[in-house]
This record gives structure tokens, sequence and C-alpha cells, in this order.
């Protein structure tokens, strides 16, 4: 099928926005352009929330290039999704069925899934284990959407009641073989770019290049926060904010988890550009580490801990 | 014998919901009516469960969590509870910040609901094959649905399509295009009013910025011109954009001033703080109340209690938030929600409340006046925004509302103040927030033992409306809503969704 409404150079254009952005080197504006292409052509995206806020849905309808206008009605066919999909109760059931038949899409799954705990997520009254049990395999690649599907998030935090983990954990936990398959889109919420650039990736070239062990796709994930960060230069000085809403210092005193943490926040920035944490004086909170919010006593700031135990050191919380 | 209607996945609202009702049958024809319905949240996660043993400032980031679309809500809750146990008051621009993100995203909620998640339950998508005018958004969407009609795509439009092919959609051609046109044009209007949070609370979803007393985000100049810039796109299209589509949709159905009635009893928290205080009695821009068989009562937070003899819990029922429990026994009952009660009764929760409370409040006269005209003008009387259409009527009513005093906070804004004061995590505390999410009443009820979270229970405005049913066996504010609708097409119980949707439920905050 032809795409008739947009021409080359409209996608060219979006590829061209979405690697400069993150200063990406200049040939991968024509692979997101070739992407942006082949998905008004061809791909469906089949999107499944399991035990999640929603929020990584809220943040790819704050897309800028394309806009989620266009993005809904050119750029992907969003098969399947609950927050927005008009199929609602049996005929929600029945395409969904009908996917799983015709195959050939790709599979989003934004939350973590109860492994411990089959009621604690249910669709349709299916068990959602169930339905990623059928629909994993015929998929052409697996997304993982936020941090809750890439890494347990909060609802695989110590104390958990559900038994939750990952997207990856589950494909471990049933033999579905991974590699090659599952693309970690992590950060609470993911950043709409990366869900954007990685289906247009998937879709133009394929099996994007991932961190080995992450399985983040390298394109977003490389960087660590705390080399790009705007206040790098207090860290160097060890000049620290002493309080929250300190316009001068290096955050880190304070909490910030930004030598732990891999994202294009510093060059991508949120919303339209508009903010992020770092330039609202906000330390990061290493929403999308493996470790994000998993244990007690790793909390998110650093105000308590002379009052209570921690488990952690200074050291630590740098990296190396 | 009793049949049953079903929608089961009920989707575009947040998260997992099913919705499963018994029905009698209308004599000659194939119409039913429901005689009983059960709201059945599916989702569960443990959110104060994990809270337990944790670091209290840890709260107002992991109940953001709870919930992508009204993050801002739990964040303030969390925030305010905390407050109230370290014993601090906001700063000025700290108060004044918090309400601007807050507001802000009670738009970006507002417009969602209307157009994003309940618009399909009566725009007519496939009036768009017809558009023959001159829009080049919508030839070209036109020519996209045409494309994957013809291409014989397995799924065509999707995810407009596919959806429950009823005879009861928006009549006319020129009114579907002008709903489709405007719900894209509400796609883009949503995202500028999540940047307008952002240049407050750092980043959407999720602020990090928010931090008990205020935010961490110096308020500059520019800052404020960012804000404004943007909330005057917004006003304009609340006026002259969303509640002209209102008015359409009511005029189109006028059958649903009458249908979705459930019991007629509100309950408002209160929200945007006018005042650098903590506490239940601080005065706020929305007030609160409880109203009750048409009496209103001010706020007792001890009336409230949480029963669980129908919902998945094997922990004690009938528990004050203070004390509350949440031990998962999937197996027992037939919902994860909850079912909150205030001194035993069943309360809605919503812009709907909010605006029945303000209505019998002194002081909010120019409510009343506004609420008057327009009950006037669309030739209904008050009762009767216990419907629908009365539920998207206050919130739209409501958006407009927030969206002007949001210009009122951004000029009290003091440029180069402090929008955050120090404070200390003390070894022993109590202390819980009220506020209103755009979808209703919310409370965190916080206690720190060992400077540590002893306890943490969420009280949230869906848990209220789409509640099971409590140990009495009185039905939730939804299954209330349910009972008497008349379904045309049983396979399709279209009119079964738009009294669910009107209530805007979020059910991961719901259950948590």
């Amino acid at each position: 099928m032809k795409n008739t409404i947009f021409t080359r150079r409209d996608f060219l254009k979006l590829g061209a926005a979405l690697a400069a952005s993150a200063s990406l080197p200049a040939e991968m504006a024509s692979v997101f352009a070739a992407g942006l292409e082949k998905m008004a052509n061809l791909t469906r995206i089949v999107w499944l929330q399991g035990q999640s806020c929603s929020g990584d849905s809220i943040s790819l309808l704050n897309s800028i290039d394309p806009e989620p206008a266009d993005l809904l009605t050119r750029y992907i066919s969003l098969v399947l999704h609950q927050n927005i999909g008009a199929a609602q109760g049996d005929v929600f059931m029945e395409t969904l069925d009908k996917t799983s038949q015709t195959g050939d899409f790709i599979l989003a799954i934004e939350g973590s899934i109860p492994l411990n705990m089959a009621k604690a997520c249910v669709i349709g009254g299916r068990p959602f284990e169930q339905i990623l049990l059928d629909l994993i395999p015929k998929a052409k690649a697996v997304v993982a959407i936020g941090t809750c599907a890439t890494f347990g998030g909060i609802p695989a935090a110590e104390g958990n009641p559900t038994g939750s983990g990952s997207v990856q954990d589950f494909m471990k936990k049933h033999n579905l073989p991974w590699q090659n398959k599952l693309v970690n889109c992590t950060s609470c919420p993911v950043h709409p770019d990366a869900i954007v650039g990685t289906f247009a990736y998937i879709a133009a070239k394929g099996y994007p290049q991932v961190d080995p062990e992450l399985l983040t796709p390298k394109m977003f994930y490389s960087n660590s926060t705390h080399d790009n960060c705007p206040r790098y230069h207090y860290y160097e000085r060890k000049i620290f904010a002493k309080h929250f809403g300190d316009p001068a210092g290096c955050l880190f005193k304070l909490g910030c988890l930004g030598p732990l943490t891999h994202t294009e926040c510093p060059n991508r920035q949120w919303n339209s550009g508009v903010n992020w944490c770092i330039r609202s004086a906000a330390p990061c909170i290493g929403c999308s580490s493996p470790n994000f919010a998993k244990k007690k006593d790793f909390p998110f700031y650093r105000i308590g801990e002379q009052s209570h135990e921690v488990n952690y050191t200074e050291t630590q919380r740098k990296g190396v | 014998m009793a049949n049953t209607v079903t929608i089961s996945p009920l989707t575009r609202i947040e998260g997992h919901l099913a919705i499963h009702t018994e029905t009698e049958a209308i004599a000659d024809s194939k119409k039913v009516k429901i005689t009983e319905a059960r709201c059945e949240g599916e989702m569960f996660r443990g959110i104060e469960t994990i809270l337990q043993g944790r670091d209290p400032l840890d709260a107002q980031q992991i109940t953001q969590r709870i919930c992508g679309v009204c993050p801002i809500s739990h964040g303030m809750a969390s925030l305010m509870a905390q407050e109230m146990a370290y014993g601090v008051a906001p700063a000025k621009n700290g108060r004044l910040a918090q309400n601007l993100i807050l507001g802000a995203n009670y738009l970006q909620s507002h417009i969602l609901h209307f157009y994003h998640l309940s618009a399909l339950d009566f725009v007519d998508i496939k009036a768009i094959l017809k558009y023959n005018g001159a829009d080049t958004t919508l030839k070209s969407l036109r020519a996209w649905v045409e494309n994957a009609v013809s291409s014989n795509s397995v799924f065509p439009a999707a995810p407009f399509l596919p959806r429950y092919e009823v005879n009861q959609y928006v009549p006319g051609d020129q009114e579907n295009w002008r709903l489709i046109s405007n719900y894209l044009k509400a796609l883009k209007m949503r995202s500028v009013a999540h940047e307008m949070c952002a240049v407050f609370a750092a980043k959407m979803p999720h602020s990090t910025s928010l931090v008990p007393t205020g935010v961490t985000g110096e308020i500059t100049l520019e800052r404020i011109l960012s804000y404004k810039s943007r909330l005057d796109k917004l006003t304009e299209f609340i006026e002259t954009v969303y509640l002209p589509d209102l008015i359409l949709a009511a005029k189109a159905f006028p059958d649903y001033w009458n249908i979705g009635a459930s019991y007629g009893n509100y309950l408002s928290f209160g929200n945007f703080r006018m005042e650098e205080k903590v506490g239940p009695d601080v005065q706020k821009f929305f007030p609160a109340g409880a109203l009750i068989n048409g009496k209103l009562e001010s706020v007792d937070t001890n009336k409230i209690r949480e029963y669980v003899g129908n919902s998945h819990y094997s922990s004690p029922s009938g528990l004050h938030p203070y004390e509350g429990q949440t031990t998962p026994s999937p197996e027992k009952g037939y919902s994860w929600l909850k079912a909150p009660r205030y001194d035993g009764a069943p309360m809605e929760v919503g812009p709907l409340a909010r605006v029945m409370v303000a209505y019998q409040t002194r002081g909010y006269e120019w409510l009343k006046k506004e609420v008057d005209e327009t009950l006037a003008s669309a030739g209904v009387k008050l009762e009767q925004l216990n419907s629908v259409l009365g539920r998207h009527l206050t919130r739209g009513l409501e958006a407009k509302w927030v969206g002007k005093q949001l210009y009122a906070w951004l000029s009290e804004l003091e440029i180069g103040s402090p929008a955050a004061k120090e404070f200390s995590i003390p070894q022993t505390g109590k202390g819980f927030g009220l506020v209103e999410a755009p979808r209703g009443a919310l409370g965190h009820w916080l206690t720190i033992e060992n400077h540590k979270i002893k306890n943490y229970q969420c009280v949230v405005p869906t848990t209220w409306n789409c509640s099971a049913r409590d140990d009495k066996g009185q039905p939730g504010i939804v299954e209330k809503a349910l009972e008497d609708t008349v379904i045309e097409d049983p396979k399709q119980p279209i009119e079964a969704g738009r009294i669910v949707r009107s209530f805007d439920p979020c059910i991961a905050c719901a259950v948590h």
C-alpha cells in the first residue's frame, strides 16, 4: 500500500527532528525517516497495559515530532490501546484474538506483570500472563515501555505483594527467547522520542543496537545524565546545594542520582523542551535505572539519612 | 430468567475495569433494562504496602506513580500529609506554583476525558468518509481512512475502529466533522497543558520538582511568561471549542440529562490552597463539604471508613484510613477496589460533586449564578445535573473557572522569592492530605515511626465512585448509576459505557 498522504520530504523532516534533539549522527535522521515512512504503511502496534499507571501512554501523547494527531493517524496503526482505542468489551477481545491470528505486529507492553498473583492483572476476564503467552511468540518485536515493563519498577519494589516482574522476567520465566526480540525503552515515564524513535528504527532496520545487559537501545540511553549535567561545573568545584530550591550547587548531596542514570534528559529535555528535572533544581531520582525505587533503604532523597539507617555509601551513589 | 450485559474490558478510561450487569427483558423489543450492576477493578499493585518502612519523602514520588493521568493530585495529597506530619507550612511561591501545576493538570485531564476518552461514544468517526470541505487535516484524515478501507486492511482506521456499530452517534455530517477536527486539536491542546505543568513541575507525567512546602525550581519571569502564553491558548480553546462542543453533544443526546443518576450524595475535600497553612481547615478555592440527602455539612474525616466485604482483601473491614490495611486475597470478593463510605453512605465525587457542594456554600454566588444560567439555557433543572450530561457539563465549566483562576495565581507569584522552605523529618508523626483530583476527592493518611513510614493509606476518587458493594450490600456509586438503564442492543451496551465514562474512572488510582 502506497502512502498517499505524506511525501518523502515530510518523512525526512521528521526523521531529522527526531535525531537532532539528541545530537545523534546524521545518518540516524535518514533511518528514522525511512522508519516513519514504513510505519505509516505497515507497522501495527499492539499496546497493552499490565500493572501500569498509563503514564507512558500519556507521555506518548506528548510527542512533538510527530505531533500526536499525526502519530495516530499517519505513522502508526495503533491496533489496540486500552486508553484511547474505540474498541471495548467483546469488540476489544475479538480484535485481540484477530491480532494474534494475523501476526505481523510490534507488541508494546506498558507496566509490569504479576508473576505470583495472576488475578492481580486481568483484561477482559483473561489473566494478563495468558494474553502475553499468546501474543509474544507472534510479535516481530516486543518493546517494553517504561520502567515497570523494563525492570519491574515500583510494583516490583521490595515488599511488593504480587511478585511483580519485568517483561524480561516474564519471558525468562516462560522460556520465551528474548534475545534480538525484546527492547527496553526505560524511564518513568518513557520519553516520547524514545518510543517513536524505537518503533521507527524497528520498522526500518529491525532490532536496534542495545546495551547487552539492560537491552536499552543505545541511540537513546548511552549517556550518563551526570556527564551532560548543566550543574556539572558545581560538582567539579565541590559546591553542593544545601536544601530544596537552592538555585546554586550540584544536587548530589540532596540525593541526585544523575551519575547512575543513563538518559537523554539533558539534551532532549521534557514536554517539548520546556523543562526537565535538573533545570528545575530537582534531583534526578534515577527513574530509568534497573534499581529505580527498588530498595526501602535506598531513598530518593538524602535529607533523612542523618536520622535513619540507609544502605549505601557515597561512592555507590556516585557510581564508578 | 435474568440475562446479563457485560463490558469487559471497559476501555477508554484509565486502567482495568469490567462491568457485569443483570438485566430484565423489555416486552416486545430486544431492549433490556439493567436491574443490578457490578464494577470489577482488575489490577492490583499494593503501593501502600510497598511504602511501609520507606523514607516518608519517597511517598510523594511513589504515590505520583499510582496514576499517570493525575500524578500531581497524589503528589499534592502526599505533600500535604507530610507537611502536617512535619509541622511545616508551604512557602507562598511554593503554594502558588503547586496550584498552577495542579490546575494545569485539571485542564489536561478534563480535555483528555471529554475528547479522547468519551467522545468516541458519541462521534461518528465514519462520517469522515463523506467529508467534502477544504480543511487539510480532515482531508488527509479522510484519505487515511479511505486508504485503510480500500486496501482491505485487517484493522482499518485503528484505534478509532472497530467500535460498537450502533445507530446512536451524533446525527449530521457537519457536526461530526467539527467534533473529529476538534478531537485532533484537543490532542495538541492537552499536551500544551502538560507543558504548562512542566514549567513548574520539571516534567510530566510524574513531577520531580514537587517537595513539601513548595517546588524546587526558581520562580522566574521567563517561566511565568512561558506558562501564561500557553494558558492563553488553553483558555481560548476551552471557551471557543470545548464548551461549545459539550453543548453540541448535550443537544444531540438530551435523554442523557435523565440517564445515569446515582444516589445524589456528594463529597468534596476542597481544592487549591488559598493560604500558607496546613491541615484540614485551610481555606481553598473550591470548598469542602458533604452533601447528604440534600443537606450540606462540613467534612469530618473521622466518618470515613473503607469496607472490604466484597473486595479481594482479607484485612479487617470498616477501618479508618489511619488504621487501614491492605492484605490481598484474590479469590475473595469480586473487585480489587475497596468500598469507602462516609458515615456509612456511598458518596459521589468529582466535578459534579464539587459543583453541588459549592452551589450550596456561602460565598460561591458567582458559581451558583453561572450554573443557573447554564441550566436555564439548556432548559434543565438542577436535579438533572445528577446525570451523564451533568457530569460532562460541570467538568467543562470547571475547566473554564480553573483556567481563569490560574491567571490570578500567576500574578501573585513573587519573582526571586523562595518557592520552598527547609524542613526535617520527625521521629514520629501523623498527617493527612486532602485534595481534589480532576476526578474527585483524594486523601492520603501517613503515620511516621522512627523517621520512616509506618502506615500509608490512600482513599481515592474512583474508589468512591466505582467501589464494590460494602458489607451491608449497598452498591457503589457507578453500580447504582447503571441500575434501570435501558440498553438497546444487549451485545453492544454503549449506554452503559457512556454512564461509566461520565465519572472519568481511573482504576490504577482506585486500587493502587
